[in-house]
């Protein structure tokens, strides 16, 4: 029997051991993190996508603003590239919350020519990093909020909660600041910022425990529905007008879910008929797939991908 | 029998009471080669939180499959590309995993010397240290047993932080035959340490990472062993926020006013220490204004009691000058004791070697000031885990220079008298932060004596 195998037949959790008292502590960790952003910075923001992560973010941050009103502004960085539900979840939430909005497009840098792509039909993901510093820059943003989770990816594994970003924003995993207690190093030069994780700690479970309890509403292609895919090199590649059908490809319709939010170019849904955040818990609870490694081709690239992109100013 | 077979232990009755449930934080100490990796390996692996494609990413990298052809549980671990190239860990790495009893959060921390900082970065924010000791490297002929340095360092920085629980995992048993006598020379040797450096109570285990041996259950060659596998001992270790004999602090982080007609300023910050109930007489630093819990809300929403650890919100009822880097204190004014010169231990983090008498900036609670170290009158010997009067560098075995990963005593004068405590008693008031002022890094942890 080689490892692999050994590994696969070994007994899977079958219960959910997410608690409440582990959901409080990991609440009041992120409450308590946003707050250092609140109290502690000229110029923060929240960086959001609108996807579960960063939705999590959002209502833990009303929550540490509450009974006030939240102190800070969202930025999306929209690729042009989006998924509709996305968008049009995105407008109204801002509209039902009443908070303000910064739009960061990848169209005004490609416009200003500070991003060329290879091709029309390239994937726009990588490129989201110029935009977004573009966006920090002509904003003076001192902090952004993000919703990456440690778990994630090894990459992530090593980034502290706050982390310091260079004037050209970039990450230097070498020369990360020593994080003690909770008493974190905040001080900047002028033109660097911070990119700030108040759910690093979160694993997806714990996410979709968190979504299940609060009732957080989330963009409706998070739970099943049909949709035109094709299967290609294990994934099922949605069918859009960016990711069309190559020539021999048959499209198929499919009940399915998205795991991750991302650029349509390179997120790909999983098979699910899962309908609600409960159903989401028990098929997360019997996957065997890491989220990224199952959904986003990009990582899928090559192992060390991730951190060569965060080194870049990627969030 | 395969350690696989029995990867996770049946759950067991929740035990109930307060934090049963709480993730446990542990931090894991030891050098490139202990086996550090590969017994976290080992957990992520027999408790599945290692998922099928990280599985494969694993095979495929370079030098996976050892020679005898078990996957490289230590590979798992590796973040950073220069770490899988050069084959060490280089930075502080967090893991995930959970059994049906309890989720767990381990800070991977390196061993090798001039990485102590990330260590004390993630000892910083751990419950429980896991110290490994390779018996491989531990010289058993010699009538008394000594430790290598590195596990003296170790256990100084697990002591010093405060940590709840320690843990001794003796590793690589099956490399001196799970020899018993073996390991009751290591648990005694270690026992002297730990005396020595304040660890009250520790918890010795036999095992071997690679093969499984002590680590979610014991096995037929660790069954002379008594006490429990590391995992169910993890599992029912009981943690507590709250120490003896203090009272509830709040670093105050953030103001902001009720959206309703009322306006009314609610104060935010970590509770420590202790419970603060609505009705509760409490002071301000530095106003020292005194004023009563009118209203106190947590993430759940309003409550009349609160915790110690949860991230709280309170109204006065009244008009109290306070803002970020204030302390609310519980109790009255009278009660208050400030502090500006005191003795403290740093850890010195910073490339850059200490400066007496220089100004750093120095984070305590949520208040920036400045601070200067007057004075150096110990420095922690590793060798022998003693700390040892410097005397200005009158012991010319040791430096007079304090360097990165060095542990000094010192003397510590704020710009300002603070409400400060020993460090022991608490975490909150006695813990701060050095911070270069030019560069802004992050220099030392000092901890108040």
């Amino acid at each position: 029997m080689t490892a692999r195998d050994a590994f696969l037949s070994a007994p899977t959790i079958t219960e959910n051991s997410v608690t409440i008292d582990h959901l409080n502590w990991l609440e009041d960790e992120a409450i308590s993190i946003l707050r250092e952003v609140f109290g502690g910075f000229e110029r923060p923001a929240i960086l959001c996508s609108f996807g579960k992560d960063s939705l999590v973010v959002l209502h833990l941050a009303m929550k540490a603003a509450a009974p006030g009103k939240l102190p800070l502004p969202l930025v999306h960085v929209d690729t042009g590239h989006n998924f509709p539900e996305v968008i049009s979840f995105r407008d109204q939430f801002v509209k039902k919350h009443g908070v303000p909005l910064v739009i960061g497009h990848l169209d005004d840098s490609i416009a200003k020519g500070t991003i060329r792509l290879a091709h029309p039909l390239e994937s726009r993901n990588p490129h989201q990093t110029i935009t977004l510093l573009e966006t920090i820059e002509a904003n003076r943003f001192d902090a952004l909020v993000g919703g990456a989770r440690r778990d994630e990816e090894k990459a992530r594994a090593k980034e502290r909660v706050f982390s310091h970003r260079d004037s050209f924003g970039q990450w230097q995993p070498r020369a990360q600041r020593p994080e003690l207690w909770n008493l974190y190093n905040t001080r900047i030069a002028q033109g660097e910022h911070f990119r700030v994780f108040p759910i690093s700690n979160w694993t997806e479970l714990d996410v979709w425990n968190y979504i299940a309890r609060e009732n957080i509403e989330l963009p409706s292609i998070y739970y099943t529905h049909q949709r035109q895919v094709i299967e290609r090199a294990g994934l099922l590649v949605p069918v859009t007008d960016i990711t069309p059908p190559r020539a021999g490809e048959t499209v198929v319709t499919r009940d399915v879910r998205f795991r991750t939010v991302g650029d349509i170019s390179c997120t790909c849904p999983v098979a699910s008929t899962a309908a609600n955040a409960d159903d989401v818990i028990a098929e997360t609870i019997a996957a065997t797939a890491s989220e990224r490694g199952a959904t986003r081709m990009d990582d899928r690239a090559n192992d060390a991908a991730m951190e060569r992109r965060k080194k870049e100013g990627y969030f | 029998m395969s350690p696989h077979a029995t990867a996770l232990t049946p759950p067991l009755s929740r035990t109930a009471g307060e934090g049963a449930s709480r993730p446990l934080r542990f931090i894991t100490c030891g050098s490139v080669d202990d086996g550090k990796s590969t017994l976290i390996g080992r957990l992520l692996y027999d408790s599945k939180a290692l998922m099928v494609d990280q599985l494969d990413a694993l095979s495929k990298a370079r030098g996976a499959q050892s020679q005898s052809g078990k996957l490289d549980l230590s590979l798992v671990t590796d973040g950073l590309e220069a770490e899988r190239e050069q084959g060490i860990t280089i930075d502080v790495a967090y893991r995930y995993f959970a059994t049906p009893k309890r989720k767990f959060i381990i800070a991977d921390a390196p061993g090798h010397e001039q990485y102590t900082r990330n260590m004390v970065t993630g000892a910083s924010k751990s419950d429980v240290a896991v110290l490994l000791i390779d018996v491989i490297k531990l010289d058993f002929t010699q009538p008394t047993l000594t430790l290598l340095p590195q596990t003296k360092r170790h256990a100084a920085l697990a002591g010093l932080l405060g940590l709840q629980h320690t843990v001794l995992a003796v590793n690589k048993m099956d490399a001196i035959d799970f020899d018993a006598a073996k390991f009751a020379r290591v648990v005694t040797a270690f026992g002297e340490l730990a005396a020595s450096l304040g660890i009250h109570a520790f918890t010795a285990i036999p095992m071997s990472a690679l093969d499984g041996d002590g680590v979610v259950a014991h096995t037929e060659r660790t069954s002379w062993f008594q006490g429990p596998a590391l995992l169910p001992h993890l599992e029912s270790l009981q943690l507590s926020e709250a120490r003896d004999n203090t009272t509830a602090h709040i670093a105050v982080q953030w103001v902001t006013r009720d959206q309703s007609d009322d306006h009314q300023r609610w104060i935010t910050g970590d509770l420590a220490e202790s419970t603060l109930s609505v009705g509760d007489a409490v002071s301000v630093f530095p106003s020292g204004a005194t004023a009563v819990v009118a209203a106190l809300r947590t993430g759940r929403g309003l409550v009349d009691c609160a915790k110690p650890g949860e991230a709280v919100a309170v109204r006065f009822d009244r008009q109290v000058d306070i803002a970020r880097g204030d302390w609310i204190i519980a109790g009255n004014a009278d009660a208050r004791v400030l502090t500006q010169k005191t003795q403290a231990i740093i850890a010195w983090l910073d490339n850059a070697p200490l400066t007496v008498g220089r100004r750093y900036v120095v984070r305590h609670g949520a208040r920036w000031l400045p601070a200067r170290i007057s004075a150096i009158s110990s420095r922690l010997d590793l060798a022998n885990g003693q700390w040892r009067d410097t005397d200005a560098g009158l012991d010319d075995s040791l430096p007079a220079e304090v360097n990165a990963n060095d542990l000094v005593r010192v003397e510590i004068e704020f710009a300002q008298a603070l409400p400060l405590a020993a460090f022991a008693k608490s975490a909150a008031l006695g813990a701060f932060v050095m911070v270069d002022p030019g560069t802004n890094a992050t220099a030392a942890a000092g901890m108040i004596q």
